[in-house]
């Protein structure tokens, strides 16, 4: 069984006078399905970039299995299958959502600038597969029906699921979902389970940074509060609600 | 009515929309007006063979650049001083000047396509005053403010209808080469870098690697663009490439609309014939391109090219019916594991 | 030599006060404008005209230019930005303020003519005063004034500081109910009219020229860079460093390569220190 692990380990990161995150660790395991919560301002955002490689940590590393990724660019996540969707859906407008499912599948291209120019077998031979393989996938989350609308015509539960699908055409190991449920109603977030099930079920590790706590407890297998930028619980669903420190600081009485 | 019958169906009238305007370009020669209608149609090509590469800079892309004219102005001279003054065959001197091209295009790319907008075009404008300044300053290479006279390509392209097949072809060409990057992954690539870098980083897109390609192309198109341009001309000078020229071609593209090929190509037929047609506007000049571009930018930011698509969208309209998110857990659960093997 | 020298500075108190017209813009808006070496090309051109054409004593004619600046900086907001701004594509400005500054030169172009203009003295003065000659001292002290008085409207005026708010975090100045508005196109007012006095007091030593907008768009924003987007004091260095270095390189080398020598000090510059001499480093935001 693959025990490949895509972790925080002990990173600090700091902007101006302002330090973030202090020290804190977190493990994506393969096959499980990561619960990120804390308020607002304790630096879940901050980690999630890290992971994704948006920042580069102060102190400590970011890891993927034992290789270091803390000072790769962020290109170089796609390569190695860590995959992550937005806050706020960042979609390509003018273009359908079965491209924007497409351009997830980046990472695949072997044909180069110029022979896409001129449409060599291997260049074509790419993108009918692709095609197929991102059609697929938006069946798959639900979205076949709006294959070839526009993105910008979108509504946003659908833009959040495209983002999902986008990130899955690039055949990750670990998916990192940034508040996914926000702007979605009961049902759509029921649906946004499933497909995060699926995922898990599939082998990959999904973080899942939320507000929406039922939903965090309800589909995690673990979960990690961050508070003020460190980390004040990790643990089962289970063991992390009915921490007195979680409650105190986030849950409410 | 099935999908498939309705894709066929569109892919058929696109087929045979082409074929029509294939036969009309190519038999243009004997039924325009006359040799100076000839002569626009020529230059049209040799502008399009330019902007159909600058087109996946500044429409795929989003790299404004407005300097490209001193692209067209090294083309142009390095064919006229190789083929002419130096005697050397045309055809060799058409290649090297789109390689000087290309060259140029990186030398200036690599510093210049890391800046943030602003900087990366006025980077573009000074490179463009640049060129002109070196022009005049090298006078026993080029000419000078005297400038070059340039030779014409060898029979059957020396008469004016073989010079307008050699560009079309030329013209044809380009446009086959940039309308595979616009529907293969790398057109999308570079729509990614110009709509949002972020999700072209998260999914792996080289960013400056694929702005770098672009523009390197965009410099071979337009040093091939500028040796045809300089054998339609036959004589070139410094002033034949003012900025102007160059904000013409950026124009083009933005009016014809961003992220497409014929709306650019459009835009380029429409902005080089009307001031043949309208002798006003031809006064008007640059005003009239400045004008054209702000009322672009403030009512119709995607370009013309999006105005037809609307109105053919009210024109058959689809019923945009909301259909509520329904996941198909065994379907996705399989393609997931496609891509695991 | 010294002549050179002397030349170099004052048309780098020209470039350095279309920096400064860039930084006034830029602190309200976060935009560069295409048209800001137009709002100084503006002032001189009207400032010779109210002059020549209808006789119209300097200070008259100078609040006029100034006026011109003013109404310049008024459009360009209005038109080029105010519709654009809330758009989410980044690059529209530069295309808007890009066909604005195309019109403008264009059709200055077309009503003035395509030929420099001389502009009339501002203060009675011999013609043969050589290196003292108001065309070079006139456009030193207007960008030093402009450039002080920046400093103290930042730091001593109410609006001033609404200016520095806005430029610091427009969300947390919209937020406490800063009307961001309105007072973006009072700063685009402000800049015009800087530029059009700087165009005025320039005028000598330019000549009332259709062309100088674009050319005082790229220098003035080489100025800029090389001095740090957002510093006056970086404004007036960089315009000093790229006159003095454009006017000695011609001295030596012949005029031929006066861009190639800018835009090469400009490309060291960026390449070493990419913020400019007393820029800031910005946080990227994702």
């Amino acid at each position: 069984m693959n025990t490949t692990a895509l972790q925080a380990s002990g990173v600090t990161k700091r902007f101006g006078g302002v330090t973030a995150l202090s020290g804190v660790s977190l493990e994506l395991r393969a096959g499980e399905v990561h619960g990120l919560i804390g308020p607002n301002g304790s630096g879940k955002t901050t980690l999630l970039n890290l992971l994704s490689g948006y920042y580069k940590p102060d102190e400590g590393q970011v890891l993927l299995g034992s290789e270091d990724l803390s000072q790769r660019p962020v290109q170089a996540r796609a390569k190695q299958g860590v995959a992550r969707t937005f806050q706020k859906p960042r979609l390509l407008p003018s273009l359908t959502v079965l491209e924007n499912a497409m351009i997830g599948g980046w990472r695949d291209t072997r044909s180069g600038f110029l022979a896409s120019a001129l449409a060599l077998a291997g260049a074509r031979r790419e993108e009918r597969e692709l095609r197929v393989r991102a059609l697929e996938l938006l069946q798959g989350v639900g979205l076949g029906h709006v294959a070839d609308r526009r993105a910008n015509l979108l509504e946003h539960a659908e833009q959040r699921f495209l983002e999902i699908a986008r990130g899955l055409t690039g055949r990750p190991r670990f998916v990192l979902l940034d508040e996914p449920a926000g702007g979605l109603t009961g049902a759509e977030i029921e649906h946004l389970g499933t497909v995060i099930r699926v995922m898990r079920d599939c082998g990959i590790g999904v973080l899942l940074v939320e507000h929406h706590t039922d939903f965090v407890f309800r589909i995690c297998d673990r979960v990690t509060t961050l508070d003020l930028g460190r980390m004040i619980m990790h643990g089962t669903p289970a063991q992390v609600r009915a921490d007195p420190e979680v409650i105190r600081v986030y849950l409410g009485a | 009515m099935c999908g498939r019958c309705e894709r066929e169906q569109i892919e058929m009238k696109r087929l045979l929309t082409v074929i029509v305007v294939a036969a009309a370009l190519i038999t243009l020669p004997f039924w325009a007006g006359d040799q100076y209608q000839l002569h626009i149609a020529a230059l049209i090509g040799a502008y399009w063979v330019l902007i159909a590469g600058l087109n996946l800079v500044v429409g795929f892309s989003g790299q404004l650049s407005v300097g490209h004219v001193g692209l067209l102005a090294i083309g142009a001279y390095a064919f006229a001083i190789i083929a002419g003054t130096h005697g050397i065959d045309p055809w060799l001197a058409l290649a090297a000047s789109g390689g000087i091209g290309a060259l140029c295009g990186f030398l200036l790319g690599l510093p210049s396509l890391r800046l943030p907008g602003f900087y990366f075009a006025m980077a573009t404008l000074a490179f463009a005053l640049i060129v002109t300044e070196l022009v005049l300053a090298f006078e026993g290479l080029t000419g000078g403010g005297v400038g070059l006279s340039v030779p014409s390509f060898p029979a059957p392209f020396d008469t004016s209808e073989g010079n307008y097949w050699l560009i079309l072809g030329m013209a044809a060409l380009v446009t086959w080469l940039t309308w595979n990057v616009a529907r293969l992954m790398w057109g999308r690539g570079l729509i990614a870098v110009r709509d949002s870098v972020v999700t072209a980083q998260a999914v792996g897109v080289p960013v400056l690697h694929a702005k770098l390609a672009a523009f390197v192309f965009s410099g071979l198109t337009a040093g091939l663009g500028g040796a045809l341009f300089a054998v339609i001309q036959s004589y070139i000078t410094p002033d034949t490439f003012l900025f102007e020229l160059g904000m013409f071609f950026f124009v083009c593209i933005i009016i014809g609309g961003r992220g497409s090929i014929i709306g650019p190509f459009l835009g380029t037929v429409v902005l080089t014939a009307l001031p043949e047609l309208s002798a006003p506007l031809a006064k008007l000049g640059n005003f009239f391109y400045g004008l054209l571009l702000l009322l672009v930018v403030l009512l119709l930011p995607e370009g013309i090219g999006r105005l037809f698509q609307i109105v053919l969208e009210r024109l058959r309209p689809r019923r945009v019916e909301s259909v509520p998110i329904a996941p198909q857990p065994e379907r996705l659960a399989a393609a997931i594991k496609v891509g695991q093997r | 030599m010294l002549s050179a020298l002397i030349a170099g500075l004052a048309t780098g108190a020209l470039y350095a006060a279309a920096a400064l017209v860039y930084n006034v813009m830029f602190s309200t808006s976060k935009v560069l404008s295409v048209t800001t070496g137009h709002t100084a090309m503006l002032g001189g051109v009207f400032g010779a005209w109210f002059m020549q054409a209808f006789g119209l004593p300097v200070p008259v004619a100078l609040l006029g230019s100034i006026g011109v600046g003013a109404l310049f900086g008024l459009l360009t907001d209005f038109v080029a930005i105010r519709r654009v701004l809330s758009r989410s594509d980044e690059h529209l400005w530069l295309l808007s303020t890009l066909a604005l500054a195309t019109m403008v030169q264009q059709a200055i172009a077309l009503w003035w003519g395509t030929e420099p203009k001389p502009f009339p003295r501002v203060i009675a003065q011999d013609f043969g005063a050589g290196l003292l000659d108001q065309k070079y001292w006139l456009p030193v002290i207007v960008a030093i004034a402009l450039a002080v008085g920046l400093e103290l409207f930042y730091r001593r005026t109410l609006y001033g500081k609404l200016f520095v708010a806005m430029s610091e975090d427009i969300f947390a100045a919209r937020a406490r109910g800063i009307p961001t508005d309105r007072i973006r196109m009072l700063s685009y007012v402000m800049a015009g009219a800087m530029g059009g006095l700087a165009g005025f007091a320039a005028g000598q030593l330019t000549f009332a020229y259709f062309a100088l907008g674009l050319t005082l768009t790229l220098n003035g924003f080489i100025a800029l860079a090389v001095g740090g987007l957002g510093s006056n004091l970086g404004a007036l260095v960089g315009g000093a460093a790229l006159g003095i270095l454009s006017s000695i390189a011609t001295y030596y080398v012949g005029g031929e390569f006066q861009q190639t020598i800018s835009v090469g000090l400009l490309m060291v510059v960026l390449l070493l220190k990419p913020e400019g001499l007393f820029g800031t480093r910005n946080v990227r935001p994702v």
